[in-house]
């Protein structure tokens, strides 16, 4: 299929380019050595949502292992389970010697070892620690690094094009109020609701989160104090979110399991989604031509002087346990990983957004020239969007508190109440921002 | 009573007199306007003229959805006032930039940058309207899906050596080579009009009639009505437009912050107890080149002369105090001059709110401007004939005195007000408190 300057991008075209990455820089440059005493490093990981994605990982840990005579097992875990396996290893104080994360696991900060070290390492090739890492992974208290980013994964807003053209906005709704006023009228005269996912999963947690920092409610400021509700704009979101619900929304929005705003977009029983790009790979797999009328648009325009902006669907975070028995392997592999950056980013079919720039130099081209994209280069809109894109925590950085609200899914379960008509959007924000409080003030006695 | 552009005439000629300075005509203005009025310096910046179609086209805008373009249409009317007219026919527009068609904007239209100053130094030409992202049944669309046209081609200059296959600008898919979609781009630059919301039986409505903008914080009714283009003309306004042309270079042209190293964007300490430099993504004078914006109407969600209700009580105190820093509008509400008043500290406390228009056209309405500022007002930039279309007090007078004497000063001297000798300043202080 001819692209914007009408060449032509093949498949094998784009195998190739990812072949002759691999021929060009092997992952780990490492001479072999000859040990007697195999060690071994146990990694766990979230299973990533580009299915290809984690037979090349597992791949590549071998290939590391077989450089350093050790053995090395990788173990996948369901995004959806990471907490409460991290946590419950905390509580051990032994597990895995690299947990990788779809988040920055700041609440672990004081299990982590100094992460510093490897941002140093890594440094001297590609350059200082870009500013969504540090965010992500800087604890402002101890000035230590809790973890490594090496990737991320932009949130554009997904928009069935053929439905939005029927109401006029076949370039997608542009800002809340536009989602709102087409959403109502995508619903009312076609039967489609908007799709947005307001559940307690990954996609309703981020979905949430970007509408709330859209809307100018913040969770925290950046010294950790509690500023959500202390405005009105918590009120107002909330209750934009209910006049969005509905009168735009389907009873699904509140029980969808992990994947379930994906699915009823693949299936073409909504008309939106705020996710990563696995969404529309997903749907370049089953459905092309259901892809092609999947387009994606940078976030929508927010409020109150916000702008366009979404947090980050996945902020890839290494972390090496403190009480881990082989540490030093362990820092080894996370600074080694950062050379694999490129292949990863073609094994993850372009989901994996580098933190450092300089490990996917041509990061521009690949977007430009998708071979599974239709048009192939409908993903050059996320070549800007690390500048719409802050860390999980802004204004502040990722914080224990921040992350502790993050994953008990404080925000979702409070939208849940309102939609559900459990409680009024004021009680609902004022009862979260006293939970909030709760543990902005816990971490606060944490040294 | 004399127009303001009669009245500016009379200062351009007084102040001239005065100097004894000659005044510089341009030479064979065949449709009748003088332009030129800067007296002794240079003169090298022109006044603001429309676009041709063609550049309309480059860049992603089809001309024909542009509602009330000068040059064809709104001669006369507001912001044009009495006898003035809000544009002329002028051959040196497209001497001068062949971007530029041969209409050439008198309507100045004042307003405060977006950096937190507040100082009234930014000076743009409302050219015309987008209502619509398209048109529902005909499909036109007002940003282009798809477009083409080759430039630069040279096929036999010097005796047939020079070839040269030149560069093609192409819309495809609605963007543009560098994977933008104008409607994208345009929603990363935000005016703000502020609409008149007193009624005329001197109620005071605290929501547009737009059913998707209003702010849950006030009633719906009554209601100030946004469904035309005329609620963004001057008259309608309560107070002077804001503009964030301060938006940044995303190559770094204009040295903004585009480095990840915190060390560059963010405090030197690290703390993170400052927020990072502003790192949009488009800059307005190198990536918008329409000069376009999307409108983000702002409104008071309460009325001034509430004391009663609890929003009333908090916001009483709040617009007091706005108002003594900054004046106030013909509607007893205070004048808002930076994005920090109007999010920290009404917006924050309820007491006022914003929106956009729906982009399906359906509220009616101006959702988009074509309204390029100028990039350099001072030395020739504001021509002798235009005129300053600024917010005007209940009693006529300007809202903004400081506005007028930078319009006065950039016209007559060709430099802001501030850069004026004492004696220049106290000239045109004189001639504007006159004139308001």
């Amino acid at each position: 299929m001819p692209n914007a300057k009408g060449t032509r991008v093949s498949r094998r075209d784009f195998n190739k380019l990812a072949a002759s990455t691999a021929a060009v820089g092997p992952f780990f440059l490492f001479s072999g050595r000859a040990g007697a005493t195999q060690k071994t490093l146990k990694i766990a990981k979230w299973s990533h949502f580009v299915p290809q994605f984690d037979p090349w990982f597992e791949n590549i840990a071998r290939e590391w292992g077989q450089q350093h005579d050790t053995q090395v097992t990788v173990e996948n875990i369901p995004v959806e389970k990471i907490s409460a396996v991290a946590s419950a290893e905390v509580k051990a104080g032994k597990g895995h010697d690299v947990f990788i994360f779809p988040w920055p696991p700041a609440q672990y900060y004081q299990h982590a070892v100094d992460h510093t070290e490897i941002y140093q390492r890594v440094a001297g090739k590609y350059g200082a620690i870009p500013q969504i890492a540090y965010r992500s992974t800087y604890n402002v208290k101890n000035k230590q690094h809790f973890a490594f980013a090496d990737f991320w994964a932009p949130s554009p807003l997904h928009f069935r094009q053929d439905y939005w053209a029927k109401v006029g906005m076949p370039l997608g709704p542009g800002h809340y109020g536009s989602l709102y006023g087409g959403g109502k009228r995508l619903r009312d005269e076609f039967h489609i609701p908007c799709g947005l996912a307001f559940t307690p999963t990954l996609e309703g947690n981020i979905t949430l989160h970007t509408m709330l920092y859209a809307f100018r409610a913040w969770i925290l400021t950046g010294n950790d104090e509690v500023v959500f509700n202390r405005n009105v704009f918590a009120g107002v979101a909330l209750k934009y979110l209910q006049q969005l619900y509905r009168e735009t929304g389907t009873p699904d929005q509140l029980s969808w399991q992990p994947g379930g705003s994906v699915q009823a977009m693949l299936a073409g029983k909504t008309s939106c989604a705020i996710n990563a790009i696995s969404l529309l790979r997903a749907a370049e797999e089953q459905d092309a031509e259901a892809a092609s009328k999947i387009w994606i648009q940078p976030p929508l325009l927010g409020r109150s002087g916000m702008g366009v902006t979404a947090l980050p669907h996945i902020t890839n975070c290494s972390l090496v346990w403190s009480f881990g028995q082989n540490q030093d392997e362990a820092k080894q592999f996370v600074a080694d990983l950062i050379d694999s950056s490129r292949t990863g980013y073609a094994a993850s079919l372009g989901f994996n957004f580098p933190t450092y720039a300089k490990t996917v130099p041509d990061l521009i081209v690949h977007l430009g020239k998708d071979p599974q994209a239709n048009p192939h280069d409908k993903y050059l809109l996320l070549k800007d969007a690390l500048h719409w894109t802050p860390n999980l925590g802004v204004p502040g950085f990722a914080t224990p508190a921040f992350m502790e609200v993050f994953n008990s899914f404080l925000i979702p379960k409070m939208v849940q109440r309102v939609l559900k008509g459990q409680s009024s959007p004021e009680d609902a924000a004022a009862a979260a921002a006293v939970e909030i409080q709760r543990i902005a003030d816990k971490w606060q006695q944490v040294n | 009573m004399k127009t303001i552009r009669e009245r500016t005439s009379m200062v351009v000629f007084a102040v001239m007199a005065m100097m004894g300075v000659a005044f510089l005509a341009a030479p064979n203005l065949a449709n009748s306007q003088t332009t030129t009025a800067v007296s002794g310096a240079a003169s090298f910046n022109p006044p603001p003229c429309d676009y041709k179609d063609q550049f309309y086209m480059d860049n992603g805008l089809d001309p024909t959805q542009v509602v009330g373009r000068f040059g064809s249409a709104r001669l006369t009317g507001p912001p044009a006032t009495g006898n003035q007219v809000n544009w002329v026919a002028d051959s040196t527009c497209s001497q001068r930039d062949p971007d530029r068609r041969n209409f050439r904007i008198l309507a100045i239209t004042g307003g405060f940058p977006d950096d937190q100053s507040g100082s009234p130094t930014e000076f743009i030409t409302i050219l015309g309207f987008v209502t619509n992202q398209n048109l529902i049944p005909s499909g036109i669309n007002a940003f282009e899906t798809t477009y083409s046209r080759n430039v630069g081609a040279i096929n036999g200059g010097l005796d047939g050596d020079q070839q040269n296959p030149g560069e093609t600008i192409s819309i495809v898919n609605s963007a543009n080579p560098r994977s933008i979609t104008m409607q994208n781009l345009v929603s990363n630059f935000e005016a703000y009009p502020a609409p008149k919301q007193r009624l005329a039986n001197g109620q005071i409505a605290l929501n547009p009639c737009q059913a998707d903008m209003v702010s849950p914080l006030a009633p719906a009714q009554p209601c100030f009505d946004l469904s035309t283009v005329n609620a963004v003309f001057t008259p309608a306004l309560r107070q002077d437009w804001r503009f964030a042309t301060n938006r940044n270079a995303i190559d770094g042209s204009d040295n903004n912050c585009i480095s990840n190293n915190p060390a560059v964007c963010t405090p030197p300490n690290g703390t993170g107890s400052a927020p990072p430099q502003s790192d949009s993504p488009f800059g307005y004078f190198c990536d918008d080149l329409l000069g376009m914006w999307i409108n983000s109407f702002f409104w008071y969600t309460v009325d001034p002369a509430d004391h009663t209700s609890p929003l009333g009580k908090t916001c009483t105190p709040i617009l007091k105090k706005l108002g003594q820093q900054n004046g106030l509008t013909p509607d007893g509400t205070p004048i808002v001059k930076t994005g920090d008043e109007l999010d920290n500290i009404l917006e924050a406390n309820g007491c006022a709110a914003e929106g956009q228009l729906a982009f399906d056209g359906s509220d009616g309405g101006a959702i988009w401007l074509v309204c390029p500022a100028i990039p350099d007002p001072r030395a020739g930039a504001i021509s002798a004939d235009a005129f300053l279309d600024q917010a005007h007090n209940s009693n006529g007078t300007v809202q903004n005195i400081g506005l007028l004497e930078n319009f006065l000063s950039l016209q007559i001297f060709g430099v802001f007000f501030t850069q004026l000798e004492s004696s220049q300043q106290s000239q045109i202080t004189a001639q504007a408190v006159k004139q308001q």
